[in-house]
């Protein structure tokens, strides 16, 4: 039966990958995403599903899902121009259909995409934590950048739906779990600071989150998530949606390693119990 | 005022380079054969990104404007126009209530 060995919440900063490529390994960004990739190397998963937030690149406002699946057999990217290596990526493509019927099944009407690219909020974690692109994902997305955002205990709810059907999953699959996101981060909007693109809005709301995953408060955080609480934390603040969908699966574990950089408006997390 | 074509705009400007290079070259001959009303247009024109965000265009978008400076914009004048404009969370409940 298949299993979830593991779980891991990532920023996505576009920058970070040309930044790490300049500073080099010991950096502390480096250092960051290092730790993460060793617990990843140690579990040793063999497929990984990611919660991730498009930016209006994968999807527009043309056709934009409050959740979707992508379940091609391969996908690619960048495709938002982020100065980091072009990469393909499979997908477990099975998996990914599995996740779509058993969602409509328990009452989550999720969008399904079989024809998609991913722009860096999927590239850059994975560039760090799997850079041979050998662990194939299943990419379920979560509108976080566009109101109305869905409730946070809505994709907690989603996340618990994800651990039921890798639960019923019959085959001896070792699935992790990555969360890629912010939790203040306010890009081209009015919060940004004078002479910047973006900036980080508050802090405080950062280190209540990281508070709250690191003592396992899930309730508390569902409570005080909500969509406005999220959009004064950054217009794209709702990233944090990806991490509480993250709690869904894994329950109320505390973090083996979580660290802040605040003033990115950011964490890395792990989540092991083995 | 649908606000979809100033999203589209700024969309086209970063997924779309002869878009983007015909921006640059002739922008009103650019956006001619997008769907704006008058006022979209000139605000566009005039890279008031702060009035184009209370209208209800997505900041994340608008900020291509600037990274490949169009309408005139730089990173300077891109943020302090935006900063005078309504925040997200303003600007939801707005959208709310014009059910747009």
């Amino acid at each position: 039966m298949a299993e979830i060995v593991a779980a891991f919440g990532a920023p996505h900063t576009p920058h970070f990958p040309d930044l790490v490529a300049r500073l080099g390994p010991d950096c502390e960004v480096a250092r960051l995403y290092a730790e993460l990739r060793r617990n990843i190397q140690e579990v040793s998963p063999d497929v990984i599903i990611v919660f991730d937030s498009d930016h209006l690149n994968t999807f527009f406002f043309d056709n934009l899902p409050t959740f979707a699946v992508g379940a091609a057999e391969i996908t690619s990217g960048p495709n938002d121009g982020t100065k980091m290596p072009n990469y393909k990526l499979r997908i477990d493509a099975h998996l990914a259909m599995k996740a779509h019927s058993h969602g409509i099944e328990k009452g989550f009407d999720i969008s399904l995409t079989q024809e998609f690219q991913v722009d860096h909020s999927v590239l850059v974690p994975l560039h760090f934590l799997t850079p041979d692109m050998q662990i194939p994902v299943v990419p379920i997305f979560i509108n976080g950048l566009c109101p109305p955002l869905p409730a946070a205990k809505r994709c907690h709810a989603l996340g618990r739906m994800i651990r039921d059907m890798v639960d019923s999953w019959p085959h001896a699959t070792r699935v992790a779990v990555l969360a890629s996101g912010s939790f203040s981060l306010e890009v081209g909007g009015p919060q940004i600071p004078h002479g910047k693109r973006s900036g980080v809005p508050d802090p405080d709301w950062c280190r209540l989150v990281q508070t709250r995953l690191k003592m396992a408060e899930v309730d508390d955080l569902l409570n005080e998530a909500t969509s406005g609480r999220m959009l004064r934390a950054g217009n794209v603040g709702g990233e944090l949606l990806n991490w509480i969908a993250l709690l869904g699966v894994i329950g109320e574990r505390k973090p083996r390693f979580i660290e802040s950089q605040l003033d990115h408006g950011h964490a890395y997390g792990v989540w092991r119990w083995d | 005022m649908s606000v979809y074509g100033i999203n589209k705009v700024c969309w086209l400007t970063l997924h779309d380079k002869a878009f983007r290079d015909e921006l640059k070259r002739d922008p009103s001959k650019a956006l001619a054969a997008l769907p704006l009303d008058d006022e979209e247009r000139r605000l566009l024109l005039a890279g008031e990104v702060g009035r184009l965000h209370d209208l209800g265009a997505h900041g994340f978008l608008l900020s291509h404007l600037s990274r490949f400076e169009l309408f005139g914009l730089t990173v300077v004048t891109y943020s302090e126009r935006m900063r005078a404009a309504k925040t997200a969370l303003e600007d939801a409940a707005k959208r709310d209530e014009r059910g747009t």
